[in-house]
């Protein structure tokens, strides 16, 4: 009987120890956290309350408010990302002048840093100087300027039509390589049964798309639902609680209440919340390899 | 391998030494954080001078984002408690009960006896700066009080003075309120709690307990909530406004009044010119009011090893002219009776207005709540009143339940 080659392992330890250090020690430290009532600028008084934060956060009615703007914010960002970035995929799968161009400029705002996406965006909505307003009223769609980020039926959805132009290049550029490799064939023979560009899109091109689509609205999900610089940047959450996300609240108890062991709970619900997303993931990418 | 083990302790033992003439001989290094709005500006000149006057003793100063404030002091809480704090750093009195909790302050009550200087800042803000424990941990380094900044034009044109009294400020916000310029820039987004304090702090409402649900709280509350939501005297993107909005608004014209300090006057008369001035914020009928005092200070910590060099340099700053030449990078105004009386960096107008505020002047409470407070609870509740969405009394309420349970 042959012993197990250690080689393999031993080339992976750096790496294993790294991911330890930056990735496991970290969440285990929040979970620590999380059992214990930590505020940073009292030390001293950390003291282990067992699931306390937990049923602190069912009661907290911000909680709830927080991850009802969390699931409007993940579902409508990530739905209109994709719708775009398939629209922007097929767009630039055709062969047309300056592609190459279009291709590259269209890479643009998913390589811009958010904290900049949200202060362009902060001024396009803006009151008095801002691009929407000056073209909306001169189009004639609107009378008098609107405070986009102000009103309650407004600032969430203009939070997430500046995510959505910052996250669909990532749907496109994944599209467009996955629509790449489906082979010409496909379409050869769509073509020859007299299918319309609609049919062809219906029953060729998306169900050749579905793993890549599949594997992109996963991680854009997870990293949506875990995004919150945009909002902070923005509107920091206002007005009231109408852009309050649970990413957000649990920045704000962190960073600005200092409660680090409340915040680590409000964290650790998230993860298991996304927990059954990243799992679906992983079981997808297992029987992919094991395929 | 005993041999190995001798070797490494004779090395050891020769390097102790060695190290210790290599102390004695180096000078003694200070780490100070600082903040500046403005990247541009830098402090080096001044280091230099210091260690010109201090041969012993070198800066090594650490620019910290400031990120509205969360940034800097998490970070400095973070390396506190880390025990990686700098030897001393630049604070505001928001923070100093924090701080206090933490233990992390050095007293510099013995120091500050043999500092001539400290004479040359006045006792009413030694007073402001001195912990509730009677000790001083803060030596005031820079300070702007608010005021009302108005268009002197769009007054002179509306045919009103300057307000002096809350009812003054309604007639004249009515008064001047037309077309696209709304009467006050009021600021609902971070920061704001300054303009509500004003308001509702000058007319009443205090940080005691059962002090922001009085009958006189949350009547002062309700006006000045009403000043938006009824008399619409806000602009409708007040809740979210910040700093960079209320001064836009203002010097593009779209707003007649806002709550500022001096620290942006000179970007005021740039884009303004004659037609901006300012008066103090309005008063109660009984004279009372309250305006808020925007404070900056070094601190030395506790854990530092290097106190009395950390000391010398905090003292260097905020003496005469080293203290005139820091707010030159600041735009604040000098904490310095001697650097005051040759002031020359504002209009004097801007100048006046806040000499005349400081009777008004005051601070939000020195608790452990005050940097939640101004950061997320009022904000949001400020935000929520003005969309309706919640009473102006169950604001007060929410103020109430924050400090006091």
């Amino acid at each position: 009987m042959r012993s197990r080659p250690v080689e393999p392992l031993l080339f992976l330890l750096p790496a294993l120890l790294v991911t330890a250090a930056v990735i496991l020690y970290p969440a285990l430290q929040t979970v620590w956290l999380g059992l214990h009532s930590f505020v940073l600028f009292d030390p001293d008084s950390m003291r282990f309350v067992g699931l306390g934060n937990f049923s602190a956060i069912v009661a907290d009615e911000l909680f709830w408010i927080s991850l009802s703007n969390s699931v409007i914010w993940v579902v409508c960002a990530v739905g209109l990302q994709f719708a775009l970035g398939l629209v922007t995929a097929l767009l630039l799968n055709q062969t047309f002048a300056g592609r190459s161009l279009a291709r590259a400029l269209v890479v643009v705002p998913w390589a811009l840093p958010s904290v900049i996406i949200g202060l362009m965006w902060t001024w396009m909505y803006d009151l008095n100087l801002g691009v929407f307003n000056d073209l909306l009223m001169r189009v004639g769609l609107i009378d008098a300027p609107v405070a986009w980020l102000a009103q309650p039926g407004t600032a969430l959805a203009a939070v997430i039509l500046a995510l959505v132009w910052q996250g669909f290049p990532f749907f496109a550029v994944m599209i467009l390589a996955g629509l790449q490799t489906i082979p010409s064939e496909h379409y050869e023979a769509a073509a020859m049964d007299g299918a319309s560009r609609w049919q062809t899109l219906r029953f060729v091109t998306l169900p050749a798309l579905r793993e890549v689509i599949a594997t992109a609205l996963l991680l854009r999900t997870i990293w949506v639902a875990n995004s919150l610089d945009v909002i902070l940047v923005m509107t920091g959450g206002g007005p009231g609680y109408e852009t309050h996300t649970l990413p957000l609240y649990a920045f704000l108890k962190a960073y600005s209440a200092m409660e680090f062991g409340y915040a680590s709970a409000l964290s650790l619900v998230l993860t298991l919340l996304l927990l059954g997303a990243v799992a679906f993931y992983v079981r997808r990418v297992a029987r992919q390899a094991l395929a | 391998m005993k041999r190995r083990t001798v070797l490494k302790s004779s090395a050891a033992a020769l390097a102790v030494p060695m190290v210790g003439a290599s102390r004695a001989q180096s000078p003694t290094t200070v780490r100070w954080w600082y903040h500046f709005d403005n990247p541009q500006a830098s402090p080096a000149s001044l280091i230099a001078k210091f260690e010109g006057e201090n041969p012993g003793i070198k800066v090594q100063a650490e620019s910290i984002p400031w990120g509205g404030g969360n940034d800097y002091y998490t970070r400095l809480y973070a390396a506190l408690v880390a025990g990686n704090a700098p030897d001393c750093a630049m604070v505001k009195l928001g923070n100093q009960s924090r701080l206090l909790q933490m233990k992390a302050l050095a007293p510099l009550d013995d120091l500050l006896a043999g500092w001539a200087a400290r004479r040359d800042i006045s006792e009413n803000l030694w007073k402001m700066h001195r912990a509730p424990d009677g000790r001083n941990y803060y030596v005031p380094l820079q300070y702007v009080v608010l005021y009302l900044y108005y268009r002197a034009d769009l007054f002179a044109a509306a045919g009103v003075q300057p307000p002096r009294t809350f009812d003054d400020f309604l007639k004249a916000a009515q008064a001047v309120q037309k077309g696209g310029v709304s009467a006050f820039g009021m600021r609902g987004g971070g920061g704001g709690h300054d303009h509500w304090g004003s308001f509702v702090l000058g007319a009443g409402a205090n940080f005691e307990p059962g002090g922001m649900v009085s009958a006189r709280a949350l009547e002062a509350n309700r006006w000045f909530v009403e000043l938006g939501t009824k008399h619409k005297l806000f602009p409708i993107s007040a809740p979210t406004d910040g700093f960079r909005q209320i001064v836009d608004n203002f010097k593009a014209g779209r707003t007649a009044m806002t709550i500022h300090h001096i620290g942006s006057a000179n970007e005021m008369v740039q884009a303004l010119g004659d037609k901006v001035s300012a008066v103090p914020v309005p008063v109660g009928a009984d004279g009372k009011g309250w305006t808020s005092f925007g404070d900056e200070s070094n601190a030395v910590f506790a854990a530092s090893k290097v106190k009395e060099a950390a000391f010398k340099w905090v003292a260097f700053l905020s003496t005469g002219e080293h203290n005139v030449a820091f707010n030159a990078f600041t735009g604040q105004l000098t904490v310095t009776d001697s650097g005051a009386s040759k002031w020359n960096l504002h209009p004097k107008r801007f100048v006046d207005a806040t000499a005349a505020s400081t009777a008004l002047m005051g601070t939000l409470p020195n608790s452990t709540k005050t940097a939640d407070f101004t950061r997320t609870v009022w904000p949001q509740q400020m935000q929520r009143a003005l969309l309706g969405q919640t009473t102006p009394d169950a604001m007060m309420q929410a103020f109430e339940r924050h400090f006091h349970g």
